[in-house]
């Protein structure tokens, strides 16, 4: 199509020269995008972000809104206070405690990396950070069984906190796998999502045994 | 002109390293300085990606989702029209702290795999890993920044049959959208 050609290049060029030009000398300050944003923004956003996560996390709807815009902070918080209130509570020694602290946090973040490789093995559109951040949060169930189980035992260690702890601890470990796989089982073919649920379970199911066989010095 | 940026730039990455080797003398608690320099490593990767990248350098990176679920990594520059002397200079440690930094945590890899104190191999790996992930994506984003700004110049100047495409490379505000490499 020699005719069309010539037409469609000679209209091309003065509409691309024109294009291009005034953009790179407009002035920084009309930039609407957030690389000029006052700091203080980026904080309040961020920790808006964290916390409405946190509320997805109790009240488990179908949204993206958990899946959209990860992170990593609230799974960090999360897994440094179970691993702080998993560990045996006297100070003042240079073993205090310290492997079982960066035991439980190699556990949970090992863990997390390993599940999340599994599901994207199996074929999940989900994403590698997407996962671990589903996984993170719903720790928080968890975090507050740990709690609840440390004040138990603190009113006594005998049969009936035991009742009670694993209650608990049971509860909030079935809220913990609900959760997450809510989140994660819609991003896998139907035929293998008993094959993603699985270690998601085993792996909620190695923490609640943490929580459930502690018993402070 | 952002005296305070450059020295949050410079503190939670100086601290966390000061405190890695000096924790003996703190305090004698191996929890509390593994909390305390995790802390340190997370608040560090939060302000440098956020805040000191952008107003020290102009650049930024992140990863965001779309519809479909895809994650695309974004990196972004923006066009300094002048380079004044102190912005110079605040480029400069800007880079200097990226890039000093985690050649010192994977010193302290080696020293404490070799001298098997292995409790705080954790950490070194957590610190490394968000070091280095900083480093990478800033080079990311000025290399990117650098391949654009020689690709538009050699546009205005070169042949005459441009592919319309190529044109909304350059976003209307003012900065460079660059890299939205593929699924992860």
């Amino acid at each position: 199509f020699p005719g069309l050609a010539d037409v469609s290049i000679s209209q091309d060029i003065p509409v691309e020269g024109e294009i291009t030009v005034p953009v790179g000398s407009q002035s920084p300050d009309e930039d609407y995008s957030t690389l000029d944003e006052p700091v203080k923004d980026t904080i309040m956003r961020d920790l808006k972000a964290v916390g409405k996560k946190f509320v997805h996390v109790m009240y488990p709807r179908k949204s993206s809104a958990l899946l959209r815009d990860w992170d990593l902070w609230g799974p960090l918080v999360l897994c440094v206070s179970l691993a702080l209130m998993l560990q045996g509570g006297s100070a003042d020694s240079k073993d205090d405690g310290g492997p079982q602290f960066a035991e439980v946090f190699v556990i949970i973040w090992f863990g997390a990396v390993v599940i999340t490789l599994n599901s994207k093995l199996l074929g999940g559109t989900i994403s590698f950070f997407q996962s671990l951040c589903v996984l993170g949060y719903c720790v928080l169930p968890l975090t507050v069984a740990m709690l609840v189980c440390r004040l138990v035992l603190l009113a006594g260690a005998g049969t009936v906190s035991f009742i009670i702890r694993l209650i608990v601890v049971g509860a909030m470990f079935g809220w913990s796998t609900l959760a997450s796989t809510a989140f994660l089982a819609d991003s896998q073919p139907p035929n293998r999502k008993a094959l993603v649920v699985y270690p998601i379970f085993l792996f909620y199911f190695v923490i609640s045994w943490m929580i459930l066989t502690f018993t402070p010095q | 002109r952002h005296p305070l940026a450059t020295f949050f730039h410079l503190f939670f990455r100086v601290s966390a390293i000061v405190t890695y080797l000096f924790c003996d003398w703190f305090s004698n608690s191996f929890v509390a300085c593994f909390v305390t320099i995790l802390l340190l490593l997370s608040f560090d990767f939060w302000s440098v990606k956020n805040v000191t990248g952008r107003l020290l350098v102009g650049l930024r990176w992140w990863n965001q989702i779309d519809e479909d679920g895809k994650s695309h990594w974004v990196f972004e520059a923006k066009r300094v029209p002048t380079i004044a002397a102190s912005t110079e200079a605040e480029a400069r440690i800007f880079w200097l702290g990226l890039i000093i930094c985690p050649v010192i945590w994977t010193m302290f890899f080696f020293s404490t795999l070799f001298s098997l104190k292995l409790k705080w191999l954790a950490l070194v790996i957590a610190g490394i890993s968000l070091q280095t992930a900083n480093l990478y994506g800033y080079i990311h984003c000025k290399l990117g920044g650098q391949k654009a700004i020689s690709r538009a110049t050699s546009r205005l100047f070169g042949t005459t049959d441009i592919p319309k495409r190529q044109s909304r490379s350059i976003s209307e505000d003012g900065t460079e959208e660059h890299g939205k490499t593929g699924t992860r």
